[in-house]
């Protein structure tokens, strides 16, 4: 199981990379591998405004929905913000996201609005590597 | 344990009170209006013998009438072998046929069903039906409301009446504004100018072709680019029976289609055994409602056929799934589905054909009875007249000659005022044609 150690997790298994003051989004490898083959993403238009995901969730934390052959996964804001930017490589090839999470299978990039207060929120590797730990046993 | 396919005997549901601390099975009722319970048959229990014939001599009081009434269900002719293959108890007696290692017949059936469907009204995909045309018309705009995320719906003045206040319960949720278009008085052609100063904000614009009433609306391609100019969709309400003769939808742009399947083979059963066509362009499948059955090769590299995108439904979608109804009416669409493979393209545009020629001759003459024919325009197998009488009466006095008249238009429509939509099909004789004529002629002297 891959957890970079440059980027802040969510208990929901989204992954935030900071890129200068711009934060790119996508989901983990664990998420990837429970969902199983990758077949379609449902994305948010870009200048679209989300919150920060927090209980109980409501639909402005969302970002999208995952689709596998066997499953169908909400996508959740790991940021506030607003949506700058989403992988439009993915309508054709959903695929990526099972076979490159960090990379080329990237979901969107958000402008935060309110980053050092909500980077708090999140999970640093260590504390994600407990969380999987935890849910596999 | 119990027998699964046993009532629970006394014992068991003496114990099973005990467990939730209730004296009686009664007290799981309480909840229910007094008023809205069944109060049980007030009828003596009869032997098997006594039985059969008391319904023997209730059902011969019926006696054979010649209907002339559609408007929403048709007296089409159901050819027989439709019943039989119907009843074949693999057909008959699978309740959620779904399982591809076990029911490879129905799901083939069904997926038969979407093809045949999808080559009728010219567009890609055919789900395994919904309930009803008036469903289906629900369940569209609300497909609508999910591409577009705008909340208005435009639908003719004279749409069919229990297809529209359905619609009125589906758009409730999403709180959809359902506007009704203008239709000309004499020709029932769609105002376009209330059309394109409607458009805007709109999700979706339904058609009727043929309408409610029977004609054809011959401005479709206006419409269609009309609608898409502003980036709604078009929905096209169709009877099936009339693409043996008319342009499928998907020809002149339609995005989405529904219907009604019933004339395909099905009787009319008091109003219904119906089947609610849907079918949508390719790249709007993701937000389809309904089951959907594809084809593809077994692990052994045979053709198979199972359900597909699952992940749009309830059962995994939960609350963001594109319907909440998970059924559909697969014994209906099987039928259709053998209706349409029997028939074959020729078979279909023959039954077409007659059912317009059928309906051409009557209005003829009708208005060669000083009945006036309400719409200028070119119509399929119904039409509406008006009456020199009060319409109920008029039925009544055709019902003394046998024949079961139109239905009357003045409740859902004053504007018709005393009229009656006359239905006719292929199950018509030139001597049943005749039949009504005479008793028209008698009943309005």
């Amino acid at each position: 199981m891959q957890i970079p150690e440059d980027l802040y997790y969510t208990q929901e298994h989204e992954w935030v990379r900071m890129e200068g003051r711009l934060a790119r989004v996508g989901i983990t490898d664990f998420a990837q591998k429970k969902l199983g083959e990758v077949v379609y993403l449902e994305l948010p238009e870009v200048g679209k405004r989300v919150r920060q995901l927090s209980e109980p969730k409501t639909p402005d934390m969302e970002l999208g929905v995952v689709e596998s052959i066997k499953a169908v996964s909400v996508i959740y804001s790991p940021l506030s913000g607003t949506v700058r930017e989403v992988n439009r490589e993915l309508a054709s090839k959903p695929e990526l996201v099972n076979s490159d999470p960090y990379g080329r299978g990237w979901i969107c990039v958000l402008e935060p609005e309110n980053l050092e207060a909500e980077l708090r929120n999140l999970l640093a590797p260590p504390s994600y590597a407990e969380l999987l730990r935890k849910l596999e046993r | 344990m119990t027998n699964p396919y046993v009532p629970n005997p006394p014992s068991v549901r003496a114990e099973m009170l005990k467990e939730l601390g209730l004296e009686d099975v009664e007290k799981l009722f309480s909840d229910i209006p007094p008023e809205c319970r069944f109060a049980g048959l007030s009828f003596p229990p009869k032997s098997e013998p006594e039985l059969l014939r008391f319904f023997g001599e209730v059902l011969s009081k019926n006696r054979p009438v010649l209907c002339f009434m559609g408007g929403g269900v048709w007296p089409h002719h159901s050819p027989p072998h439709i019943r039989h293959l119907t009843g074949l108890p693999g057909f008959r007696t699978s309740y959620t046929p779904y399982q591809p290692e076990l029911n490879q017949g129905v799901l083939q059936a069904l997926f038969e069903y979407q093809s045949l469907v999808a080559e009728l009204v010219g567009l890609e995909v055919v789900n395994a039906s919904m309930y009803d045309w008036a469903t289906a018309v629900g369940e569209a705009a609300l497909m609508c409301f999910r591409l577009t995320r705008a909340r208005k719906f435009l639908v003719p003045e004279f749409m069919g009446p229990e297809r529209y206040s359905t619609l009125l319960n589906y758009a409730r949720g999403p709180g959809m504004e359902v506007v009704r278009i203008a239709q000309h008085p004499r020709t029932g052609q769609l105002d376009l100018g209330a059309l394109e100063a409607e458009l805007e904000g709109a999700a979706g614009v339904y058609l009727e072709n043929p309408s409610f009433l029977g004609f054809l609306e011959t401005q479709v391609e206006e419409i269609s680019s009309l609608v898409h100019r502003t980036g709604a969709l078009l929905v096209v309400g169709v009877n099936p029976i009339s693409l043996g003769l008319l342009r499928p939808p998907g020809d002149y742009g339609a995005d989405l289609v529904v219907g009604e399947g019933q004339p395909l083979g099905l009787p009319m059963a008091f109003g219904g055994l119906s089947l609610g066509i849907f079918a949508c362009r390719k790249e709007l499948v993701r937000q389809m409602p309904g089951r959907l059955i594809g084809m593809t090769r077994d692990a052994e590299g045979r053709r198979a056929f199972c359900m597909v995108l699952q992940t749009r439904e309830q059962h995994i979608r939960r609350e963001r799934a594109t319907s909440n109804i998970c059924t559909n009416e697969t014994l209906c669409a099987i039928a259709a589905a053998i209706y349409l493979s029997t028939l074959g393209s020729r078979g279909l545009r023959r039954v077409a054909e007659l059912c317009a020629s059928n309906a051409r001759y009557l209005m003829r003459g009708m208005e060669s009875l000083g009945l006036k024919v309400l719409f200028d325009a070119p119509h399929f197998n119904e039409f509406a007249v008006s009456c020199p009488l009060p319409a109920g009466e008029l039925n009544r006095r055709l019902l003394e000659f046998g024949i079961v008249g139109g239905r009357p238009l003045k409740g859902d429509f004053p504007r018709l005022g005393e009229s009656l939509l006359f239905c006719t099909t292929e199950a018509h004789s030139k001597e049943d044609l005749d039949r009504l004529l005479g008793a028209l002629g008698e009943c309005v002297r």
